[in-house]
């Protein structure tokens, strides 16, 4: 065993065993104990916070890939920097001014914080998108041109497999992203578990605060796992043969 | 058929990468396109299938001029080779070899036998590989794997890019013959990129010699080696090309134009079959320092070979071929 093995093994044992201190130090001292006596309100917090995070998330997802695929087609190839640019510049805010911004021109409720996550959803998943589809090798592109595929077969047929986990990487980055940036939507009033943790932080009451916190991080984590599954699956099994070959030789 | 009429291409408006280029591939003949880096004969190729444009010219395919074909449409009728990284790595072998006919619409099992046949001809396992990605595969079985994919539909006409330039040695030469036997088969026409004298002599039955996108010579193998049309030739082939010639004759060829040796006290002597390559004869004669060799077909003894025979057969080819 490598002592890099050895060292991540002692760092995971070390943080579950704090995880579990919490959690026993959590139960017992009943700081979970608004999700069981205020279901129905807590239910509704996490409906909204999934809501907020699909929606914005789903909405990026729909816009960030074709925006991706089209500015790395030939026409656009000079265009491509720019947009990039734009939506460097859109991350560079920091989410609380986005969010500030959205409540500013859409006003308060959760529109306006579907629309602030989604605007910062955007770049994660376009870069991972450019990246993904840059990366296939000009050779092969060349073959399949030159064997008589159409642009929209080697799209089909040969970038989008290329790209695919890449792609899923950018929405894996920006869906957990969101599930923390969510919270913060109590601010413009845009409902979530944020009302729980805003609300224990305001009353000093650590219940509320925990009772939030907890399911927030639980859902990142969740969501984390759920979408590497994804990623798995839609990277072709050739394509992770040869990363794993490339990755022997190096 | 290939038919290159005074084609030229010019890179934004002023590198002349290829100039009033005139060339004749007649049907299942292979044409090596030769010359130094920078020559052009990359650009040719890729002309014909249309990645590449012409500025001025025609090229012809089987009486059609290119210019009137849809582009797609005449890239599914000609095979394409490239040096590495050809084969798609998201896809089985099988889905690699069998995209064009993919394409073209041909049923599963039309596809399944294609597949099955093309895969015998190169000699590769058709049920050991059909679910395996490129990979996995070595580089000299990548590459068999691309002339496959080439031959799939059927093409009259094959494009070869540098097709072994990535492979070692002894691999390349495998290759080589091995496409060599398929060709026999086969008969395509073959437009074949390289930049290895050796690999042109061993396989073309034409070889175009290039230099700053023009065409310098194209004559058959044994032509370019006895008599080069110039300076730039006789350098580019190099100085042992009489040796080279030497591989493309047998004791056979030999044996038709001038007499052997008459038979001495063969004891000491190692015999020879009549198929072997005067290369391979001439290199024993100096290698095991003998005078002779017993020239044999079939255990009868024709006669006795030596140095001086081959001499005289190769001035009389010098001769023949002026």
């Amino acid at each position: 065993m490598s002592w890099n093995k050895r060292i991540a093994i002692i760092v995971k044992l070390f943080f579950s065993i704090i995880v579990i201190v919490f959690f026993y130090w959590a139960i017992t001292n009943n700081m979970l104990s608004h999700i069981t006596n205020e279901a129905t309100e807590f239910l509704a917090l996490l409906k909204q916070h999934i809501t907020i995070i699909f929606i914005s998330g789903g909405l990026a997802v729909l816009i960030a890939v074709p925006l991706g695929i089209l500015v790395t087609r030939p026409m656009f190839k000079k265009v491509d920097w720019l947009i990039v640019n734009m939506a460097n510049l859109g991350q560079t805010i920091p989410s609380l001014a986005v969010l500030a911004l959205a409540m500013g021109i859409l006003g308060i409720g959760i529109k306006a914080a579907i629309v602030a996550l989604f605007i910062y959803s955007l770049l994660p998943i376009l870069q991972n998108t450019i990246a993904g589809l840059e990366s296939v090798n000009k050779q092969t592109i060349d073959a399949a041109e030159g064997m008589g595929l159409t642009s929209l077969q080697i799209l089909w047929k040969i970038e989008l497999p290329h790209a695919a986990y890449s792609i899923m990487a950018g929405i894996r980055t920006a869906l957990v992203i969101n599930v923390g940036t969510a919270a913060l939507a109590y601010l413009i009033g845009g409902g979530g578990l944020g009302v729980w943790i805003f609300t224990g932080i305001q009353m000093f009451d650590h219940t509320y605060l925990i009772s939030g916190a907890v399911p927030v991080t639980v859902l990142a984590i969740a969501m984390d796992y759920l979408l590497k599954g994804v990623q798995m699956m839609v990277d072709p099994k050739g394509l992770r043969l040869a990363r794993k070959i490339q990755h022997m030789e190096e | 058929m290939i038919q290159f009429k005074q084609v030229s291409k010019v890179y934004n408006d002023e590198v002349q990468a290829l100039r009033g280029i005139n060339l004749h591939v007649k049907e299942g003949e292979m044409a090596i396109l030769i010359g130094p880096s920078g020559c052009g004969k990359t650009t040719l190729l890729r002309l014909v299938n249309q990645l590449e444009t012409m500025t001025s010219g025609e090229i012809i395919l089987h009486k059609e001029n290119i210019k009137q074909i849809d582009k797609i449409k005449v890239r599914r009728q000609i095979g394409y080779v490239i040096q590495s990284n050809g084969l798609f790595p998201n896809m089985t072998i099988e889905k690699n070899v069998m995209i064009v006919p993919d394409l073209l619409g041909w049923d599963r099992e039309k596809q399944k036998k294609r597949f099955h046949y093309l895969m015998e001809l190169i000699g590769m396992n058709p049920d050991e590989y059909r679910r395996r990605y490129p990979h996995e595969l070595s580089g000299g079985q990548q590459q068999r794997i691309g002339v496959a994919r080439a031959l799939a539909a059927d093409p009259p006409i094959m494009l070869m890019d540098e097709p072994f330039g990535a492979l070692d040695p002894i691999i390349r030469l495998r290759l080589q013959e091995e496409f060599l036997q398929i060709q026999r088969e086969v008969r395509k026409t073959v437009l074949f990129v390289s930049h290895d004298m050796d690999e042109a002599v061993k396989m073309g039955d034409k070889i175009v010699l290039m230099r700053n996108g023009e065409m310098m010579q194209a004559d058959t193998p044994a032509k370019i080696l006895l008599h080069p049309k110039n300076h730039f030739v006789e350098e580019f082939v190099g100085e042992d090309r009489i040796l080279k010639s030497l591989k493309l004759y047998t004791l056979r060829d030999l044996v038709k134009e001038v007499n052997l040796c008459s038979i001495t006290d063969i004891n000491d002597k190692p015999s020879i079959n009549l198929d072997a390559s005067l290369h391979h004869v001439f290199s024993m004669l100096l290698h095991q320092g003998y005078q002779q060799l017993a020239v044999v077909e079939q255990d009868k003894l024709l006669g006795m070979v030596d140095i001086s025979v081959i001499e005289q057969f190769i001035r009389l080819e010098q001769q023949k071929l002026l």
